[in-house]
């Protein structure tokens, strides 16, 4: 997968720009109100400190309205290239009735109407990160080729107020959510810690769980997961392509023995113990060999 | 006139016809037909509160309580002072334990003083209540009227048993009345198991079903206590007799489901102990679990001056409707954890909500019980053994162990302790809802009070009194304290007066003030807050639950920049006993903030009785530990977090790795660092490790 992850990133180039909109929807109660506020405002300070170079803009309170958010996305189709990535983010309630809608101060936004606004944008990789109650009742209108689709609730009937944000908001700040300790947070580790989180709070909690999580991605010919795992939600060490020629000669070489690693787990099971365990600890220790020479 | 004469004598005929009918029905175990039969009579005879009756025990026997008190009340509305219908309500009162059954039984008994089965079931009573005295008056009572009563004759010879005397002349006297009344047999065993001699228990269950094969009852009991014994085969081969037999009820069904269950839990074992714990958390609690099962029993060794000389099986349930099925029929036991003479069986953490409960608290209780019941050859009245394991979790540490609830302050106020002698009231026919609970309490405290006074050493010699079956509450009280029991009481409530008194006597100012305090917070009046806080704190420092006052003035303090104020507000909440986790959490953040990793790691620590499922917990606590070069501690919080299967795997092995490499054991170390780069191979400090282990480290 990595070796994927690699060609992603190749294709992508150096100059791929990432947008992001967090909206902070209609809380109803002064207590939801100011939890949904605090989440955007926390996802804008992540992102502004990891990402600075990035588009990002935030919705909250009452400007958090459908024609705000309409402007920003017609901005956003304005300015996007093919290359870039759109990532959205609701934080709030959301509706299924006639179809979802994302609650807001003033008019609703409607799934059909966000997907229509999503498809004017030329971003060749969006995600739509939708946390809010009954969120999966929106991803049928905004499936689209290359959009991953990741919503709190599996249908539009899990009405109950969801606490997926919560953790959807830790993993961009926690860097155990990072797990293949590559310095970024892909959208599938992000959705598996919060995932994984929103699990266990039910649990504790001894309470029914009255919300599941899905993740939804489609590209040509891919398998499912595939487009998650290579989207780059936010990176927290970018390291960039060296001028250095000897230095690009030992980025080639890592990326190389990570290539063999990844050879070798996927035949771990056709391979003896201590067949597999040997190769793996000797190309291991090459490519720490490598990384630490690049790191002079 | 003549033929309406006729009609009333065809009416009378039938409805005796139909009533013995379902009564033959009932005999033959065809229970719907019995149903059906009865309700066919009920019909004709509208106005027969005994029809109703009767329908209503055959519910009652089929466990249905609910219909068959339903019924007894009907038939009391028909006749108000129907002395049948008052038993049968009184019978449904003690199947729920509830406190009423004795007053109902009373009802009964004046409604109709010959009524034989209400005078057995007033003995019954007396004598679940330990009042062996009480049961012969009211056994003997019943055999005036009937020289005959079996279940009278049963009672006799259980009070033999239980005071250590041959049962044999009651016990023949019910075979010469009818060799097949299995349910003498199984009242005695009733007993038996209700005074904790499973084994004696069993063997009267097995007497109660080879003398009658269709109770299936006493097969079910049987087999759920072969289970409470850990002899599984035989207790499957019990409750599938009584579950084949139609006998379905929770009991039976729950203790069969949980037989099944247990290919899902792993068992551990030691010269010393057998631990059970279910698959998906056994890798995560055996170490705890087993550490904290040897650490008692060594101190129980030397404190009780004995050795098992057998191993202590523990079973630890993450589903608490697992757990409660091993409760079945034992009041005031059910909360956490419950023990069956060599078996103790307890919820797991993970079947709470994280704070809710001190799993090392309930495991040193249990285990005391383990000791005590050994030591006494399970002759022990139940507020003894309770108490001294109820003194035995604040003796492990001040912090474990449950705090003075406002249940208990409300009962001290309205003294609603019992006497010492009458204690075991409280625990078995609780007579409001909280009693339960305050028995505990005031069980513990009898036994903090006689160790404070008397010496730790007086509780043994008390334990050693109770194995001779001779003495009584009454007589131990009496010979080891040398007060009589009704001076006892009153010394030993002038003593709690003293440790209770300022909160008993401040508690309804302090629930006024607590009110005003919550609102203040939450409107983040942050020096209304430390004002009140102040003020009302020490007049009830037991309360450390959801609100406390501890948190509340923390929280104020953090508000207006004042951490060190905070961490002394969350310190006295530790010390006190405060359990929830993000609580203690914080006052480890302050305590390393403040430059005491100790300490920090000390807060933690006592995390881990409370919620060891937590990797978050188990992360920190590594770290803090690693840090004080306490590699033991971190290995062992490390591999904790290795075992919680986290999704980040290779900064979990890593973190195992540097605390084997710190350990200087470095061949281990390079297995979890391989580990670790497996999971993300790119991983910057695995790799270093990975690089600094290659150079040349060995074990």
């Amino acid at each position: 997968m990595r070796l994927m992850i690699g060609l992603f990133a190749l294709a992508i180039g150096a100059r791929a720009n990432t947008f992001y909109v967090t909206v902070a929807g209609l809380g109803g109660e002064p207590d939801y109100e100011q939890r949904f506020a605090l989440l955007a405002t926390e996802t804008e300070k992540t992102l502004k400190a990891h990402a600075p170079e990035a588009s990002v803009e935030t919705f909250k309170g009452a400007n958090a309205t459908r024609e705000n958010i309409r402007a920003a996305l017609g901005r956003i189709a304005q300015m996007a290239k093919p290359q870039d990535a759109l990532v959205v983010l609701l934080i709030g309630h959301g509706t299924f009735e006639n179809g979802y809608k994302f609650n807001l101060p003033g008019p609703d936004l409607s799934a059909a109407e966000l997907a229509a606004l999503l498809d004017k944008i030329p971003a060749g990789r969006q995600l739509v990160v939708n946390t809010s109650s009954a969120s999966g009742g929106g991803n049928e209108a905004l499936r689209h080729a290359n959009r991953i689709l990741i919503s709190a609730t599996k249908t539009g009937s899990e009405k109950n107020a969801t606490v997926f944000a919560r953790y959807w908001v830790e993993a961009l700040g926690d860097p155990s959510a990072d797990t293949d300790k590559n310095g970024s947070i892909s959208a599938m580790e992000a959705f598996r810690f919060a995932e994984r989180k929103t699990k266990s709070f039910y649990e504790e909690q001894k309470r029914l769980s009255t919300e599941h999580a899905v993740i939804e991605d489609s590209v040509k010919g891919g398998s499912a997961g595939q487009l998650a795992m290579s989207f780059t939600v936010l990176k927290l060490n970018a390291e960039s392509a060296s001028a250095n020629p000897a230095k690009r000669a030992l980025q080639a070489k890592r990326d190389q023995v990570e290539a063999q690693i990844d050879q070798l787990k996927y035949q771990k099971s056709l391979l003896a113990p201590e067949t597999y365990r040997s190769q793996l600890s000797k190309l291991l220790l090459e490519l720490a060999r490598v990384q630490e020479e690049l790191d002079k | 006139m003549r033929s309406i004469w006729l009609m009333l004598c065809i009416a009378v005929t039938a409805h005796a016809q139909t009533l013995q009918r379902a009564e033959q029905l009932w005999r033959a175990h065809d229970y719907k037909g019995a149903n059906q039969a009865f309700k066919q009579a009920v019909a004709a005879s509208p106005k027969d509160p005994e029809l109703r009756v009767r329908w209503g025990r055959l519910f009652l026997e089929r466990y249905n309580k609910k219909d068959a008190a339903d019924l007894f009340s009907e038939a009391l509305q028909i006749k108000p002072t129907y002395a049948s219908a008052l038993l049968g309500l009184a019978l449904v009162a003690n199947e729920t334990y509830e406190g009423k059954s004795l007053s109902l039984a009373q009802k009964a008994l004046e409604a109709d003083p010959k009524l034989v089965e209400a005078r057995e079931f007033m003995g019954r009573l007396k004598l679940e209540d330990s009042d062996p005295k009480g049961a012969v008056v009211e056994a003997d009572a019943a055999l005036q009227l009937l020289p005959g009563a079996k279940d009278a004759l049963a009672l006799r010879a259980a009070v033999e048993l239980l005071a250590d005397r041959s049962p044999q002349t009651w016990v023949a006297k019910i075979v010469a009345e009818d060799p097949h009344y299995g349910r003498g047999y199984e009242t005695i065993a009733h007993f038996l198991v209700l005074n904790r001699r499973y084994d004696e228990g069993i063997d009267y269950y097995k007497n109660a079903v080879a003398a009658d094969p269709n109770l299936d009852s006493a097969y079910s009991n049987l087999g759920i206590n072969l289970m409470r014994m850990g002899r599984e085969a035989e207790a499957r081969q019990a409750l599938e007799t009584a579950f084949n037999h139609g006998w379905k009820d929770d009991a039976t069904v729950n203790s069969l489901r949980l037989m099944d269950s247990y290919k899902n839990f792993e068992t551990f074992k030691t010269s010393t102990t057998i631990l059970r714990l279910q698959k998906k958390e056994a890798a995560v609690l055996h170490p705890y679990f087993e550490a904290e099962m040897k650490r008692a029993m060594a101190a129980y060794d030397k404190k009780y001056e004995m050795h098992l000389g057998r191993p202590v099986q523990l079973e630890v349930y993450p589903d608490h409707e697992d757990f409660a099925v091993r409760t079945m029929g034992m009041p005031g036991l059910g909360a956490l954890g419950v023990t069956f003479g060599d078996v103790v069986a307890m919820d797991s953490p993970s079947g709470r909500r994280p704070g809710d409960f001190h799993w090392a608290s309930t495991l040193w209780h249990e285990m005391s019980h383990v000791y005590v019941l050994t030591a006494t050859k399970f002759r022990v009245p139940r507020w003894f053994t309770e108490g001294v394991a109820v003194h035995e979790e604040t003796a492990a540490a001040p912090d474990w162990g449950d705090r003075m609830t406002p249940d208990v302050i409300q009962a001290i106020k309205t003294k609603k302790l019992l006497p010492v002698a009458e204690i075991d009231r409280g625990f078995i026919h609780p007579a409001y809802p909280a009693q339960v609970v305050v028995s505990y309490f005031q069980a513990g405290k009898i036994c903090d009070y006689i160790a404070e006074k008397y010496g730790e050493h007086k509780l043994l010699d008390m334990i050693h009194a109770f194995a001779q079956t001779t003495n009584t509450t009454e007589s131990v009280i009496q010979k080891q304290l040398g007060v009589a029991p009704a001076e006892f009481d009153k010394q030993f409530l002038a003593w709690l007066d003293t440790h209770t008194k300022y909160t008993v006597e401040h508690y309804a100012e302090w629930r006024e003030q607590f009110k005003v305090l919550r609102e203040a917070a939450i409107a983040k009046r942050h020096d209304d807050v430390i004002r009140i806080g102040l003020r009302i704190r020490d007049l009830y420092p037991d309360f450390v639950e959801t609100g406390n006052v501890y948190v509340s003035l923390a929280d104020a303090y953090i508000a207006k920049g004042d951490n060190a104020a905070a961490l002394t507000q969350l310190e006295k909440y530790s010390r006190e006993g405060g359990r929830d986790p993000e609580t203690v959490k914080r006052l480890a953040k302050l305590l390393e903030a403040a430059n005491r990793p100790k300490d920090a790691a000390a807060a933690l620590e006592r995390l881990n009785y409370i919620v060891p499922q937590d990797p978050d917990l188990h992360k920190r606590l590594g770290a803090l530990l690693l840090g004080l070069n306490n590699t033991p501690g971190a290995i062992r919080e490390f591999a904790a977090v290795v075992a919680t299967k986290p999704l980040d795997q290779a900064g979990a092995h890593y973190d195992l790795a540097r605390a084997y490499h710190a350990a200087k054991q470095d061949a281990r170390a390079r297995e979890e660092v391989e580990t670790s780069l497996e999971a993300a191979p790119s991983f910057k400090p695995a790799q270093k490790l990975l690089l600094q282990l290659s150079s040349g480290a060995s074990d």
